[in-house]
């Protein structure tokens, strides 16, 4: 005999069953939903007579550099220490650790990960080849802004030159062409401290 | 009031036609009725817009589950906050907010426009109307918030608990209202290189259409960084994800804008710039639009792939090949006589700011796109991750800090040895001091070093900019500090409001600068347990633990942990960090477990306190100290103070700075102008 909590508890089950179904296509807020089924082993045998080449810090700091693979723009260590519902960072991390303790370094554990993930295991690109285009095109973009830039401001600077009035030919250059009521309102702004940027 | 939303929706996609056929023919024929016509139709768009939100808020807030877009993003036992709040939880009610926020822009553009810049109007009006009738269609067609489920369900799946923050209340409206706000801008763009009338005349109503779109997406973005600080505990508030970046890029091409049009202003120069930043700003909003809602890039703020990324490609496609053909017929009328009387001049040093400015816009977007343009060339899938971002952007950064302080500094047309030496002598000893004392007190870090001596040097400066004012006023006026203080601010308001803007600035940088210094522990601690361990400063810090409780919330289970912290005998306001799983009002676990931390915050640090995980009565708690956090919300707190102040209308009458430097620049640099 089902008691009236039981039916209620299993009706409740029912309708939430049913609703995740018919909502499937409906994304969730602005948040991309975790891929928890992103994990992939990263599996080598230890090294004979391993001894672990890193410390805890160099650890931490090699899980720094390898991107959890659950979706978010997070690296590994901090994935695992942050969110704790995502199970792939752990799932990296105690695959760090086996290949910690089997004697593997940095480097070999970082190309052990990008052969099972591809380069998308890293939080930046690797620099080689085209991957060096994202590092320096941003500066080369920028250094040749600022060289156009000066080119244009030398150029404006002796088309003003050009068309200054030359000394003795006539009034001051500094002299204002204005006239008294003009003038009176430039004593009067200066005196009130005129709005400048 | 549901039934008359949705109709309301498909009633403004008519208005919405209806006001950009009758402007652009009224602004074609030079027809006044026809353009009276365009504008009521403007209007009575937004009319139905704002019953179709009304209509949604209804279906929210009576929880109509009958609406899929209610069922899925409220349910019954959700705070009335977050469920008003669900309004922009989602892509459909998001765009329809996007509709609602751009309807009310445009026909206040134009209702205030009424009696003036009558040429340009009907375009103005035109494009707000093209751009609204883009997002009404795509939301009535392809993200409708009023598509009903073919049965309905008892209860609905609710919020995503991180979602449930009152920062996320309105962290996403502040960014609608600064992305959107660009719309406007653009559309007197539109109109000024339709109509020809290329001068200075619409540039007042865009300076402060700028300013409003400057002001929200300040306001959004570091409401955003808070609650990603608060609520996502990792510890950071910018992570470079594509979403963040997409928010950014706008507001870089926007504060470039807003500096170049200042020399237009007083030089009529930099006529295509201007023009090529407003629409440049434009793009990148929809761009960012783009970025969320396509699903394109990988972004834990991402909504998930769907068809609305097309029509968004679209729009941009067309909204760019429209712009560059438009500016290029009239390159002619937007050339301008460029002088320039000397390389040293504050012309000289904003164009240089607008470099860096639009270079840090570029390196941004191209990180952001990178992953994508390897996938295409390579066929290789890449992460562009923060380590890219900071190795590019630092740098650039640091030289934007410079600038904002050499700027202002910097006299009009040209800078004399004496004016450089007379500006930046105390600013530049003020900032080596500070280097060099930091560099003796132990910070050896050189980007840090760099950020917080060039962020004093840039402090020296406003803080000599404001001294040099009030005395001369309490000189001039024989005022009191504080009153000349006040009358300088609101007599001097671009000036002095930038200032402002600037000291937030410096904080934001020197907040930035902190970040090398974190320091990171993970703890096991069981009741009474006691952690000792040393923060960024040297100061010795116990942590004892209080315990764990577990208890029930309004729509929660919660467990939490609870941490008496002390330093060198003082006592700290105990930190609780928490482990929640929402439940509906059935008692069905929705979504993952959250968690909530325990932050301290301290002027020179935070103590942050994230609860991992607990087995039987021990914890696995992580307990950060982040320096100079409580720098980035005041300096966006000032950075806002002083964009409202550069915003607040000031009346013809005070405004003098024009026609002091235009009249006697030697005289205005004399008096500090």
């Amino acid at each position: 005999m089902v008691d009236r909590r039981e039916f209620l508890v299993g009706l409740g089950g029912l309708t939430a069953a049913l609703l995740a179904r018919e909502l499937g296509g409906q994304q969730q807020g602005n948040f991309a939903p975790m891929d928890q089924n992103a994990y992939r082993p990263v599996l080598r045998p230890a090294k004979p007579n391993a001894t672990p080449q890193l410390t805890v810090d160099a650890r931490d700091a090699l899980e720094k550099e390898l991107k959890c693979q659950c979706t978010c723009v997070l690296d590994v260590y901090t994935c695992r220490t942050t969110d704790f519902t995502c199970g792939v960072s752990p799932a990296m991390h105690r695959d760090v650790l086996r290949l910690v303790d089997g004697g593997y370094t940095a480097e070999e554990i970082k190309a052990a990960f990008v052969e099972t993930y591809g380069e998308v295991a890293l939080t930046a690109p690797v620099k080689q080849g085209f991957n060096w285009a994202g590092y320096f095109v941003p500066s080369i973009v920028m250094a040749t802004g600022g060289v156009v830039l000066t080119m244009m401001l030398r150029r404006w600077t002796q088309q003003a030159a050009a068309t200054a009035v030359p000394a003795g030919s006539g009034a001051a250059p500094s002299a204002v062409a204005a006239s008294d009521v003009e003038m009176a309102r430039l004593q009067r702004a200066l005196r009130d401290d005129g709005d400048d940027d | 009031m549901i039934l008359v939303g949705e109709l309301s929706l498909w009633i403004a996609l008519l208005m919405g036609l209806w006001a950009v056929t009758l402007s652009f023919a009224g602004g074609w024929l030079r027809r006044e009725d026809l353009i009276v016509s365009g504008e009521r139709g403007l209007f009575a768009a937004t009319g139905f817009v704002v019953l179709a939100s009304l209509g949604l808020w209804t279906a929210l807030l009576t929880s109509d589950f009958s609406l899929r877009y209610v069922a899925s993003f409220t349910s019954a036992n959700l705070p009335i906050v977050y469920k008003f709040s669900a309004f922009w939880g989602g892509q459909a009610g998001s765009m329809l907010f996007w509709c609602l926020v751009l309807a009310v822009y445009g026909a206040l553009a134009t209702w205030t426009n009424r009696s003036k810049n009558r040429a340009l109007m009907p375009w103005v009006t035109g494009t707000n109307a093209l751009v609204l009738l883009f997002f009404v269609a795509a939301t009535a067609i392809a993200a409708n918030p009023f598509e009903r489920l073919e049965w309905v369900p008892p209860d609905g799946r609710g919020l995503n608990p991180q979602l449930q923050n009152p920062a996320m209340a309105i962290h996403p409206p502040l960014l609608y209202f600064g992305y959107v706000a660009t719309a406007i801008p653009f559309a007197f763009a539109v109109g000024a290189l339709v109509t020809r009338r290329l001068d200075a005349e619409w540039l007042g109503a865009v300076r402060k259409w700028s300013l409003i779109s400057w002001v929200f997406l300040t306001v959004g973005i570091l409401l955003g960084m808070w609650w990603a600080y608060v609520e996502l505990g990792w510890g950071g508030y910018w992570m470079w994800d594509p979403v963040e970046n997409a928010s950014l890029l706008p507001w870089l091409t926007g504060t470039a804008f807003l500096h170049s049009i200042m020399i237009q202003e007083k030089r009529g120069m930099l006529r295509k710039w201007n023009v090529t930043l407003v629409v440049a700003t434009f793009l990148l909003s929809i761009f960012g639009t783009f970025i969320t809602r396509s699903g394109i890039i990988a972004s834990v703020h991402s909504f998930a792939q769907s068809d609305i990324g097309a029509w968004f490609a679209t729009f941009l496609v067309l909204v760019f090949a429209a712009s560059v053909w438009l500016v290029s017929i009239r390159l002619k009328d937007l050339e301008s006589k460029a002088e320039l009387e000397a390389m040293i001049s504050r012309e000289a040093a904003f164009l240089y700011n607008n470099l860096v400015l639009v270079g840090i816009a570029f390196s941004v977007l191209w990180g952001t796109l990178f992953p994508i343009l390897s996938e295409w060339i390579r066929g290789t899938k890449i992460t562009v991750g923060e380590s890219f971002f900071n190795t590019v952007n630092v740098p650039l950064g640091l030289l934007l800090l410079a600038l904002t302080g050499i700027g202002p500094l910097i006299a009009w047309r040209r800078a004399s040895v004496a004016n450089i030496q007379r500006q930046f002598a105390g600013p530049a000893f003020v900032g080596v001091v500070a280097a060099a004392a930091l560099w003796t007190l132990g910070a050896r870090e050189l980007y840090p070093l760099m950020a917080w001596g060039l962020g004093a040097f840039v402090a020296g400066t406003i803080v000599q900019e404001f001294y040099k004012g009030v005395g001369a006023r309490m000189r001039m006026h024989g005022e009191h500090v504080a009153l000349a203080l006040v009358r300088l601010v609101s007599r001097n308001r671009r000036r002095y409001g930038g200032y402002i803007v600037h000291a937030g600035i410096v904080m934001l940088f020197s907040a930035f600068a902190g970040m090398a210094f974190k320091a990171e522990h993970d703890v096991t601690l069981t009741d009474g347990q006691v952690f000792t361990t040393k923060d960024p400063y040297g100061r010795e810090w116990t942590f004892t633990s209080e315990g764990i409780s577990a208890f029930k919330a309004l729509n929660r289970d919660v467990v939490a942990i609870a941490l008496r912290p002390e330093s060198e005998g003082r006592s700290f306001p105990v930190l609780t960090s928490e482990k929640r799983q929402h439940f509906d009002s059935r008692g069905n676990p929705t979504f993952q477990p959250s968690t909530e931390v325990g932050i301290l915050s301290l002027g020179r640090q935070d103590v942050y306190l994230v609860l991992a995980g607990t087995i039987g009565d021990r914890a696995e708690v992580r307990i950060n100290f982040t320096p100079l956090v409580m720098w980035v919300w005041n300096g966006g707190i000032l950075m806002a103070l002083g964009g409202l102040i550069v915003m607040w209308p000031q009346s013809e009458r005070k405004r003098q700075g024009g026609y002091v430097t235009e009249l006697a620049p030697q005289h205005a640099e004399a008096a500090g102008v």
